[in-house]
């Protein structure tokens, strides 16, 4: 309501502004010729001043004094202004009742079509400070983030923040704050297995080295911990041990009751693993499709700092060196020897490993 | 609300706009001067509205209020405040708000002071503005919305483009903001002129002070920028021909002709069309700058918009402005009664030759800003016109002006003596040969390019000076008397000299950096050293650092002078930032004298070195010193007296007394 408030009052003031100018009547306005004469004394005054300091010497101030001189004449031949008529006179009062009627109709129609007047502000603090009830779930993890900002040695915080992460997917902050409470109170099985669950999520799915560190540290404390188990079997599955993986998941499936949510995740497993992995040379094949056609659109436009680091850098993983240096230096040449493009290459080049002497 | 107060302020600032750009127009048209009398109130309120609305933007920032999509697409609750701040114009919708509040400021300018203009002069004027200032609204309310909200409001923002996130931010865009928009009120002017069909004298002493004042803060916005990514991109570069670049570079080509055109207009009414056509073109450069800039149509940092509806937006608005005033410029140039006659030996035949080079200049950069683009369109093929074609065409035709500088403000108005003004500049001329000569010999003894380059840049400055003394009546007259006629030349003569020493400076600079730079590429592993041009440069290590909103590996380095003495420490960083997940490249500097050992980080290395690159920049900061002499002198030439005009006395005077003056 008071945005309406506020609204009206400044369409108001703004059509109050208009009118004003509308409404007077104006006399004794000067023309233009007065305005001319002006500069025209003014230059004068100028060339005065100027031979005064001795700029300019006597015969061209007589010069340019005549040139001004007549330029004034000229002035006074010209005739008056034209005045308004009486039928103009009433197109101006037209003109100027629509201009004004137009203001609070463009305005309001067009904010009308655009604005959302009923959303109030939401300063950042503001809602942050509001009642824990009235907050979304997204305010609830800000609000517990500050706290654990301000107070980063609490590990029951980090313990409750942890597996919400998880749950919204953003693994990297939850295997972090695993790793805050491991480190601040003590590394108990829940928090090791969960801190490699998420750096497993974080590596699509991969069981890395580090992440089956942490689950066999979680089974070393609690031979039964099922996230472990279940994690260092998919990690011998992932590394083609099949069968092992099989025979812990079977043991698993029976060990567990039968409500528990784990069923359905470890049938899932067995059968997604349990599939030959295909289409390796496919993708092998694409990579070198896609460093093929970059390689031609560089040869085509040199002008693409960022087209040669990737071509260079794919050469590097594809293991052809050969072919990284020979890019590097025709990128180099392209550019020519002291460009700022030929010494950022050669610096990205240097830090590959490759050869940038010339 | 009060976000709701800003768009509902741009909203009604827009349909102001509207009757600003029609009601003064029809007033002049039919001689009513109440409908002309619409034009002040109705400027002054478009900016107190506009202003409103980037205020109510600027809380939306500070607050971090994410219901807001821009603020949440440029901001975050971590950035320091200054940055907060920046990034209300470091994206492109507040960057266009930013961009129509200065029009708008402009605007309330020639409003403010414009008592002493004629009525339909002035009224014609702000109408133009008007349209300027609606043509823009519309688009911001069309299809760049910074008061877009989205509901429910996010908790975090994605940040502000790491890049941007220095102080840099808080100058550059402003200044060249100042630039670009302060070139449509010459347009304004030259369209409204156009308009009536005559120009009188006091358009030309009107356009003269908007031309400078632009003129110097795009000199500043462009010198800002280049050194902006000198330090900020750590390439060692400081101009690279980028379309952006040029962008900026175009409009100050056409606009330092229309400054000098404007001079010959006011004193001799002469140069009319040049004059009114590089108004016209030099802000149809900037607005082609900002379509470039803005369409995403290159893909560069600057080009935040991707989106191709704004792009054909700001087109439609590019073609309806200068089409429809080239136009009206064909339809009405004849009209423009010629003004005096001159010869070709003059200082008006100087300046028109002046003309003459800087539009072919900037004809050329057009060019080759234009082709890739136009290829692309055409052909679908990508090509690229580098730096080397830049270098090769606008090289030689900016030497013989140069050249040619030092003479323009000795010849006489007119009729000028040329073989008189060589042999005043002849002890210019000798003292920079000397200095050429002393370039070859000792400093450099290969590069005949450097000599000639600084023996230019000496001409321009010691050009500069003679101009000073002798205008201070040096061997004419006694220390004391001189000293008095020093104090008392106008403004515009330190002016001239300010700026055309100014630009013997970044000549220095630009000759110097682009000659005698050392580069120096290596793997460096802690402890190891490296030869700079005669400095010895010892790696440290690699300290990690937490900012606020970034970490950081700052690589600090020592460096000791030949003789082994310490002299120093530098630390260049590589950061990044988690929330755009972009690294940056701080680069270190440190500047001795006017030269600078520059130093910055690369990747890791395979054996575990990092990659170092560092230059010694001789005489760098000339080419930045030199942009701050152009924009003060600039600044003291728009404090000469004689482009104040006073209105006329409200007493009518009689003609004939000033005709009686005259004779």
């Amino acid at each position: 309501m008071l945005f309406w408030i506020v609204a009206a009052a400044m369409t108001f003031a703004v059509c109050l502004l208009l009118l004003t100018p509308l409404a007077r009547e104006r006399a004794g306005v000067r023309n233009s010729r007065e305005h001319e004469l002006e500069v025209y004394k003014d230059q004068l005054r100028e060339i005065d001043r100027d031979r005064a300091r001795g700029l300019i010497e006597d015969g061209e101030a007589e010069m340019a004094r005549a040139e001004i001189g007549r330029k004034v004449i000229r002035l006074s031949e010209g005739d008056g202004e034209e005045t308004g008529t009486a039928s103009s006179r009433a197109l101006g009062r037209w003109v100027g009742a629509i201009a004004v009627l137009s203001l609070p109709l463009v305005s309001w129609g067009l904010y009308a079509a655009t604005g959302s007047p009923d959303y109030p502000g939401q300063p950042l603090q503001a809602r942050l400070d509001r009642d824990p009830s009235q907050q979304s779930p997204e305010e609830l993890i800000a609000r517990a983030e500050a706290h654990l900002a301000a107070n980063p040695g609490d590990a029951r915080g980090w313990d409750v923040l942890a597996p919400i992460y998880l749950r919204l997917g953003r693994f990297d902050d939850a295997a972090g704050a695993f790793a805050n409470a491991i480190r601040l109170d003590e590394p108990t099985p829940a928090r090791l297995a969960g801190q490699g669950e998420a750096l497993t999520a974080a590596a699509n799915g991969r069981v890395s080295e580090e992440a089956q560190a942490l689950f066999s540290q979680a089974l070393d404390i609690e031979p039964g911990n099922i996230r472990g188990r279940y994690f260092i079997a998919l990690a011998s599955a992932q590394a083609g041990d099949q069968q092992a993986a099989e025979r812990v998941w079977r043991q698993m499936l029976s060990d567990l009751p039968d409500e528990s949510p784990w069923h359905g995740v470890i049938a899932q497993a067995m059968n997604g693993t349990a599939e030959p992995s295909e289409g390796a040379n496919d993708q092998a094949e694409m990579i070198e499709g896609m460093v093929a056609s970059l390689a031609t659109r560089l040869e085509a436009n040199h002008d693409d700092v960022d087209g040669w680091q990737q071509l260079i850098r794919s050469y590097m993983v594809l293991d052809r060196q050969d072919d990284a240096q020979d890019a590097l230096d025709r990128a180099r040449n392209a550019y020519g020897a002291g460009s700022p493009e030929a010494g950022h290459l050669a610096a990205y080049g240097l830090s590959l490993g490759l050869n940038v002497e010339d | 609300m009060i976000v709701e107060i800003g768009h509902f302020a741009l909203v009604l600032a827009f349909a102001l706009s509207l009757v600003l750009s029609i009601v003064p127009i029809v007033g002049a048209r039919i001689g009513d001067q109440r409908l002309m009398a619409v034009a002040e109130p109705a400027s002054f309120a478009i900016l107190g509205l506009i202003a409103l609305s980037f205020a109510a933007l600027t809380v939306a920032y500070v607050q971090s209020d994410f219901s807001v999509a821009n603020v949440w697409e440029n901001s975050h609750s971590l950035k320091p405040m200054l940055y907060k701040i920046t990034g209300v114009w470091g994206n492109h919708e507040g960057s266009m708000l930013l961009w129509i509040l200065i029009l708008a400021a402009f605007g309330g300018l020639v409003a403010l002071f414009g008592s002493n203009l004629p009525a339909t002069l002035r009224a014609n004027v702000l109408a133009v503005q008007g349209m300027i200032a609606a043509a823009f609204l519309l688009f911001v309310l069309a299809s760049s919305n910074p008061f877009a909200r989205i509901s429910p409001p996010p908790i975090e923002g994605r940040d502000l483009n790491p890049i941007l996130q220095d102080i840099g931010l808080a100058i550059h865009p402003p200044l060249l903001y100042l630039g670009y928009v302060g070139f449509s009120i010459c347009f304004s002017f030259a369209v409204a002129a156009l308009i009536e069909g005559r120009i009188d004298a006091a358009w030309a002493r009107w356009v003269r002070p908007w031309t400078l004042a632009a003129w110097a803060a795009l000199t500043g916005g462009i010198a800002m920028g280049s050194y902006w990514a000198y330090y900020e991109l750590g390439w060692g570069g400081w101009w690279f021909w980028d379309p952006v670049e040029n962008a900026s570079f175009l409009p100050w080509l056409s606009g330092t002709a229309l400054l000098h055109s404007a001079i010959v207009m006011e004193k001799r009414s002469a140069l009319k069309i040049w004059t009114v056509l590089l108004a016209i073109l030099t802000f149809s450069l900037s607005l082609l700058g900002t379509f470039l800039v803005r369409s995403g149509v290159l893909t560069s940092v600057h080009a935040f918009a991707t989106d191709p509806t704004r792009g054909v937006f700001i087109l439609m608005i590019l073609i309806v402005f200068i089409g429809g005033s080239l136009a009206l410029f064909a339809f009405r140039a004849s009209t423009l009664t010629s003004g005096g006659l001159f010869q070709p030996i003059s200082r008006e035949g100087g300046l028109v030759l002046n003309n003459l080079f800087l539009t072919t200049a900037a004809a050329t950069v057009l060019i080759g800003t234009l082709w890739p683009l136009l290829v692309e369109a055409v052909t679908g093929e990508k090509v690229s016109v580098g730096a080397p074609f830049f270098n090769m065409t606008f090289g030689p035709l900016i030497v013989p002006l140069l050249l040619a500088v030092p003479f323009g403000p000795l010849l006489a108005w007119k009729r000028g003596d040329l073989y008189a003004a060589s042999q005043r500049l002849f002890v210019a001329f000798a003292l920079a040969l000397l200095i050429g000569l002393v370039t070859l010999f000792m400093i450099d003894r290969i590069s005949v390019v450097a000599a000639f380059g600084v023996a230019v840049a000496f001409w321009l400055v010691f050009g500069a000076l003679t101009d000073l003394a002798l205008k201070a009546g040096i061997g004419k007259a006694s220390p004391s008397v001189m000293f008095r006629r020093f104090v008392g030349l106008p403004r515009s003569v330190f002016g001239t000299a300010l700026a055309h020493a100014g630009l013997g400076l970044t000549t220095l600079g630009i000759v110097a950096v682009s000659t005698l730079e050392v580069e120096r590429i290596a793997v460096m592993q802690p402890g190891d050293t490296l030869d700079v041009a005669g400095y010895e440069l010892r790696f440290d290590g690699l300290v990690p650092f937490d900012g606020p909103n970034f970490t950081e590996e700052q690589g600090r380095f020592t460096y000791s002078d030949r003789s082994g003495r310490e002299r120093g420490e530098v630390v260049s960083s590589k950061r990044f930032y988690p929330a755009r997940q972009m690294p940056t490249t701080e680069a270190g500097i440190t500047s001795h004298g006017f030269s600078q050992l520059y130093v910055a980080l690369g990747d890791r290395a395979p054996d575990g070195g990092i990659v170092v690159r560092a230059w010694w920049k001789p005489q760098v900061l000339f080419i930045w010193i030199g942009c701050i002499f152009m924009m003060v002198g600039g600044g003291v030439s728009l404090l000469d007296r004689r482009l104040r005009v006073g209105a006329p006395a409200a007493k009518r005077s009689k003609p004939a007394r000033a005709v009686e003056v005259a004779t």
